[in-house]
């Protein structure tokens, strides 16, 4: 059953209406404007009649620079679409949006919260996960599709932030199992910072067990004044606030450990050994074994290495540092 | 915990175990043919962990009855031998290792008192003193009511001189060993903790109090004692709630009948912090500052154990100077720091308690 190919006015489209759209961005479409001024426009767009308008099914963008070459030209007032027969279902017609931009490029995994959580109305996990190939041109699992579930049910500023790179997927999975306000608090945080999958899942960690072992809610802890002073910095860039984070967030985490290294690399630093010698502590300082290491390009680089460690064998520092 | 289902490895021998043990778990047994059925039962549910603790399995050891303790790298072992009677615990301890190191956990009772017997007596002919123990993959003692086994194993040890039993609990089901001749080659042991973290992390088990009172009950037939502060937990104040653990062991029992106390602070795999995550939400014992072990389990920060060590060391010396403590599984930093020497050749902190044991419980001392 094959959609009508037809002419419309491109003032009937309601570009409001948004329940079909799955692409996350709303692109610059001023290039894919001057293609189709130039070229023509090579697929039509499909739309759904609605209400006495018609909303957009599949195409947001090329109706938008539609839009856009009228706005400028004056003289685009038509457009020929592909128009969905009256009996399509909301169903027919989110497969296709889904479809025509899987099977056009691998969706996002914001298009793929987006389209499972639409699809969801409809279909259970397994009944998504088994249709994955035909529906997103790839095989999906009952679990990926039950972690797209989850996360598709955070509120929409987690896309946002998922779609910026803000907030990865995995730090997106931890965080909806959590509750409503904890939730929220975490996209304060990744909406301030800019952090790595790796670094974002240590910021929410440790904010998860310091709240636990603090018996505090993690909405109370994330009042803390400190945490306040560096999220919302305006003079700090994102990166240097996650870097800030993360060292309060760890120093209230392991407070003895913290403060363990920085008393040896305070010593350290006392005993002047030069920036050529490497002075290292133990990992954790849980095998005895601390490493100095330094590297000579000639006999004078060597010479002037083995001094200042035999200057530093006279410091008090040395020996408390390996006597501790 | 009660047992809900029962299942029963056809290839066991019908005889007075098994009769004795169905006679006693009043649940209707169910005679499997091989383990599948068991596996499959536990592992169909969302909490596997917690559907084994229910579910007996009674079956054969079909590997080693005896072995070695398998220690770990890089911290000093005590060269324990195992008694394998059993596998799982009815008990729910959060920081239990057993739920992560059985894939899935079984409750398993070991059938088969010959072959315990046959084993046993290999072990009794040679010239070496051995300290064994069915505690390690399991509690000692769950099983005192319903089994003949812990009796048959006191009376089998009680004749022999090189071998020393350690029954390691958190049970006080000790009823029916009070009566028994067994020639103090038995030493009842009893894991112990705060009050706090019994109430919080060991569901299940017998109060401080009650294993206390059964240690001085056991100590009044005879029977020698052990007692391991394993894990020990930080948190706040912990070395003045450990200490009056300490001195409430010192008001129950004589120093005398002691043959050795085990120390360690608590340790785990990382992946036991996720079970203990989801099994035990209110749980806050993975949350002290722990950094990876050499042997690539989660420690606490050495300074913190060292710390804790030297306290709860000072204070059993007090109450007992020469009484033998040692650190299971500590390495040479925290022995020195805390005892003032290091067991350092292979072999040596395991002497010392063969030793102890040898002393308090009559074995052959020409076998040291």
């Amino acid at each position: 059953m094959s959609d009508l190919l037809c002419e419309i006015n491109i003032s009937d489209i309601d570009l409001t209406d948004k329940r079909y759209k799955i692409l996350f961005s709303e692109d610059d479409i001023t290039f894919l404007a001057r293609s189709i001024k130039e070229t023509g426009l090579l697929t039509p767009p499909v739309v759904r009649p609605l209400n006495n308008k018609f909303i957009v099914v599949s195409g947001f963008n090329r109706v938008r620079a539609l839009i856009y070459n009228n706005r400028v030209h004056n003289n685009e007032t038509k457009i020929v679409v592909y128009k969905t027969k009256p009996d399509t279902t909301d169903y027919q017609c989110l497969l296709k949006s889904i479809t025509a931009l899987a099977f056009k490029r691998p969706l996002t995994h914001s298009e793929l919260i987006v389209s499972t959580r639409h699809l969801s109305q409809f279909l259970d996990k397994k009944q998504i996960a088994k249709k994955s190939s035909a529906l997103f041109n790839i095989e999906l699992n009952v679990r990926f599709v039950e972690n797209l579930l989850a996360i598709g049910a955070l509120p929409d500023p987690a896309f946002d932030l998922i779609h910026g790179g803000n907030l990865s997927f995995k730090s997106a999975k931890r965080i909806s199992s959590y509750g409503k306000n904890t939730i929220e608090i975490f996209l304060i945080i990744f909406s301030k910072i800019k952090a790595s999958n790796n670094k974002q899942l240590e910021i929410i960690l440790h904010i998860m067990e310091i709240s636990a072992r603090d018996a505090i809610k993690p909405e109370f802890f994330f009042n803390n004044q400190a945490i306040q002073d560096i999220l919302f910095d305006e003079n700090k860039e994102p990166g240097l606030k996650t870097k800030n984070l993360r060292a309060w967030l760890f120093e209230q985490r392991f407070p003895t450990i913290f403060k363990a290294r920085q008393m040896v690399r305070k010593k350290i630093k006392s005993i002047k050994v030069g920036n050529n010698i490497k002075f290292l502590p133990p990992q954790n300082f849980e095998s005895q074994n601390f490493s100095i290491s330094f590297t000579a390009k000639n006999y004078n680089e060597f010479v002037a290495s083995v001094q200042n460690l035999r200057a530093a064998l006279g410091k008090k520092e040395l020996k408390e540092i390996f006597n501790q | 915990m009660k047992i809900d289902t029962l299942f029963i490895d056809k290839a066991i021998p019908r005889n007075f175990e098994t009769d004795y043990l169905i006679s006693r778990l009043k649940t209707d047994p169910q005679w499997v043919e091989d383990s599948k059925t068991v596996y499959d039962f536990i592992n169909d549910g969302d909490d596997p962990v917690s559907k084994a603790k229910k579910t007996l399995y009674i079956t054969q050891n079909r590997g080693a009855v005896i072995r070695e303790c398998p220690g770990t790298s890089f911290y000093t072992c005590c060269d324990y031998t195992i008694l394998h009677t059993g596998t799982f615990c009815t008990m729910d301890c959060s920081y239990c290792i057993l739920q992560a190191y059985f894939h899935p956990p079984v409750l398993q009772y070991f059938a088969g008192l010959e072959a315990l017997a046959h084993n046993l007596e290999k072990t009794f002919s040679q010239n070496k003193i051995f300290r064994i123990g069915t505690g390690e993959y399991t509690d000692s003692l769950i099983w005192e009511k319903i089994s003949p086994q812990p009796k048959f194993l006191v009376e089998t040890f009680a004749r022999q001189n090189n071998c020393l039993l350690e029954l390691k609990t958190k049970t006080v089901n000790i009823e029916s060993l009070l009566p028994l001749d067994h020639n103090g080659k038995t030493v009842i042991a009893w894991s112990l903790n705060t009050q706090d973290i019994i109430s919080s992390e060991e569901k299940g088990t017998a109060s401080l109090k009650a294993r206390l009172e059964a240690a001085r009950r056991v100590e009044s037939k005879g029977y020698k004692l052990a007692f391991h502060f394993d894990p020990l937990v930080i948190y706040p104040e912990c070395e003045i709630q450990y200490k009056k653990v300490i001195k409430q062991i010192f008001e129950h029992v004589r120093s005398e009948s002691i043959v050795w106390i085990s120390i360690g602070t608590f340790r785990f795999i990382p992946k036991l912090k996720q079970i203990i995550e989801k099994r035990f939400k209110h749980s806050t014992i993975c949350y002290g500052e722990f950094i990876p072990g050499l042997d690539n389990k989660m420690r606490y920060f050495k300074p913190l154990r060292i710390k804790l060590y030297k306290e709860i060391i000072s204070c059993i010396k007090e109450y007992a100077p020469n009484l033998a403590v040692y650190f299971c599984m500590e390495d040479e930093e925290v022995w020195e720091k805390c005892m003032g020497f290091f067991p350092k050749k292979e072999g040596e902190l395991g002497h010392l308690l063969d030793k102890s044991a040898a002393e308090h419980c009559r074995l052959n001392s020409n076998f040291l």
